[in-house]
């Protein structure tokens, strides 16, 4: 199964492979910079990129501002948002929008092919976000796609880490979402900045820990 | 069962004895029509692997079809097709495993998504218990002889019934993939697919897990069976089984939405308190050898 993920300047301890974390967090409040943090791993590793809402030349920028080392050959942003982006370092990989799961799920699985195909075993993956895909699916669908996708990083060894705004979603919801995942880590904005709490994973230290936005 | 779809010949042959090496039983054919016969006679299967070109259809349609029977079928795309030749856009909501044949390995890797989704049932839109295998390995226990005890559950949700004045009351055991239920009071139900019915997450709490209002819930409102069913409300405290496992619950359901206070929930818990009991004493009695029933 390999050695699990480790993420660099981030109050975590390592995560085990095979899990997706559900990362929750209002929308200016670091949750996203955190997502796409925890896809920033050492040379070598593979990162996957869903985008529902932002367009492909603006995730790969902030990929880059947060740590991730963008190429095409180990770099892909699944891309539901449709705008022609020729200039992108990473492979851009259209999907018709964020209704189509199915589409979703079956370049995930290609681009994980290969990856694999160029020896690149350890893949990290981003969902940007699950608020938007459940603002155009019904949670059942959405619960589907997520359970499928969950067991596709799991079946690999890989790391997943969905984003979701509470604030935008029923209780239910969430807690229907957050059951799928290994855990959750929560993000807040706390008195010297953002902070995470690490929920349901094992050996994560307890309680709020401050972190930077930026690695710089 | 795995059932194959494939109208090539040799492409469907060299799938099925993928499949077979790695232990499954398969069932091969040539169309969409053929796939759809095949489903009505054998009823569902654990699993549909299908081409995405097929003579009289698409495998998409077929995998929308094949859910719409049996929720928890998983479904395999295995296809010369690359993505762009196909109109996911038109089946965005169907969701299925995608293995193009022409990829290297390709029948390792059908066989392996086919093991891992069959395995952790990852295709299902619930979640599931974390000691899934573990629990229904207890409901076994239990399920053997469901119609002995039907007489003393029947007297339970009819007391149920007019303790909490709800149109219905219900003990069901939650298996793989529906719910069936030992007795029901004020409804004619005998199972549900575990997709359908609510008690597939009120066995994931511990407590009583209570919904006021179906049709205001995000995890039900689409839920056509409940609607037809004329359900809003419900409360259901889990069976729990001497080791600590969820195997069904105690519930009730109403067609108006209504509050359910503390007091409720601790009388709700004594009804499945009390049908655990019984579902236990009669385990013991058949385990000891000492039911003649």
């Amino acid at each position: 199964m390999g050695d699990a993920y480790a993420f660099d300047r981030l109050p975590l301890d390592d995560i085990r492979p095979g899990t997706t974390v559900l990362v929750t967090g209002p929308r200016h409040e670091g949750a996203r910079e955190l997502g796409l943090r925890l896809l920033a791993g050492p040379a070598g590793e593979g990162a996957i990129v869903v985008t529902t809402n932002r367009r492909a030349e603006r995730v790969a920028a902030d990929c880059e501002r947060l740590g991730i080392q963008v190429s095409d050959d180990r770099t892909a942003i699944l891309d539901c948002v449709g705008q022609e982006d020729d200039d992108v370092l990473a492979q851009v990989l259209p999907v018709s929008g964020p209704a189509d799961l199915t589409g979703i799920g079956m370049r995930f699985s290609d681009v994980y092919v290969d990856f694999d195909g160029d020896g690149i075993e350890r893949v990290r993956t981003g969902l940007f976000s699950l608020s938007t895909l459940l603002s155009f699916g019904d949670l059942r669908t959405v619960s589907r796609f997520v359970h499928t996708l969950v067991g596709r990083i799991d079946s690999v060894g890989g790391l997943g880490a969905f984003l979701l705004d509470p604030a935008s979603h029923d209780e239910q919801a969430i807690r229907t979402l957050s059951q799928f995942c290994g855990g959750r880590i929560e993000v807040r904005d706390g008195d010297g900045g953002s902070e995470l709490r690490a929920r349901g994973l094992p050996g994560q230290p307890d309680g709020w820990r401050p972190f930077d936005r930026s690695p710089r | 069962m795995i059932l194959c779809t494939d109208p090539d010949t040799d492409e469907l042959s060299a799938a099925r004895d993928a499949l077979e090496a790695g232990g499954f039983r398969t069932h091969g054919v040539d169309s969409a029509g053929a796939a759809r016969e095949a489903l009505e006679e054998v009823g569902p299967v654990d699993c549909l692997v299908t081409e995405y070109d097929l003579p009289d259809g698409s495998g998409l349609e077929l995998v929308r079809e094949t859910r719409a029977a049996s929720p928890d079928t998983a479904c395999v795309l295995y296809t010369d097709a690359g993505i762009g030749e196909m109109d996911t856009e038109a089946f965005g909501e169907v969701i299925a495993e995608y293995v193009r044949k022409d990829d290297p390995g390709s029948a390792d890797r059908l066989v392996e998504i086919v093991e891992h989704s069959l395995a952790f049932r990852s295709q299902t839109a619930y979640p599931l218990p974390d000691d899934e295998d573990a629990r229904l390995a207890t409901l076994s226990r239990y399920a053997t002889d469901p119609a002995a005890l039907s007489a003393s559950l029947d007297r339970l949700t009819e007391l149920a019934a007019a303790q909490f004045d709800v149109d219905s009351a219900a003990v069901g055991l939650v298996d793989s993939h529906e719910e069936r239920f030992l007795s029901c009071h004020g409804a004619d139900v005998d199972s549900l697919d575990r997709e359908d019915t609510i008690c597939t997450y009120a066995i994931l709490e511990e407590g009583v897990t209570v919904v006021e209002d179906a049709t205001a819930d995000p995890r039900f409102s689409d839920n056509e069976t409940l609607a037809a069913a004329e359900i809003r409300f419900y409360a259901g405290a889990p069976l729990t089984a001497p080791d600590g496992r969820a195997i069904g619950t105690f519930c009730l359901q109403d067609g108006e939405s209504r509050e359910f206070d503390g007091r409720d929930r601790e009388l709700l818990s004594l009804f499945a308190g009390q049908t655990m009991e019984q579902l236990e004493l009669r385990r013991r009695l058949r385990e000891t050898g000492g039911d003649d029933g």
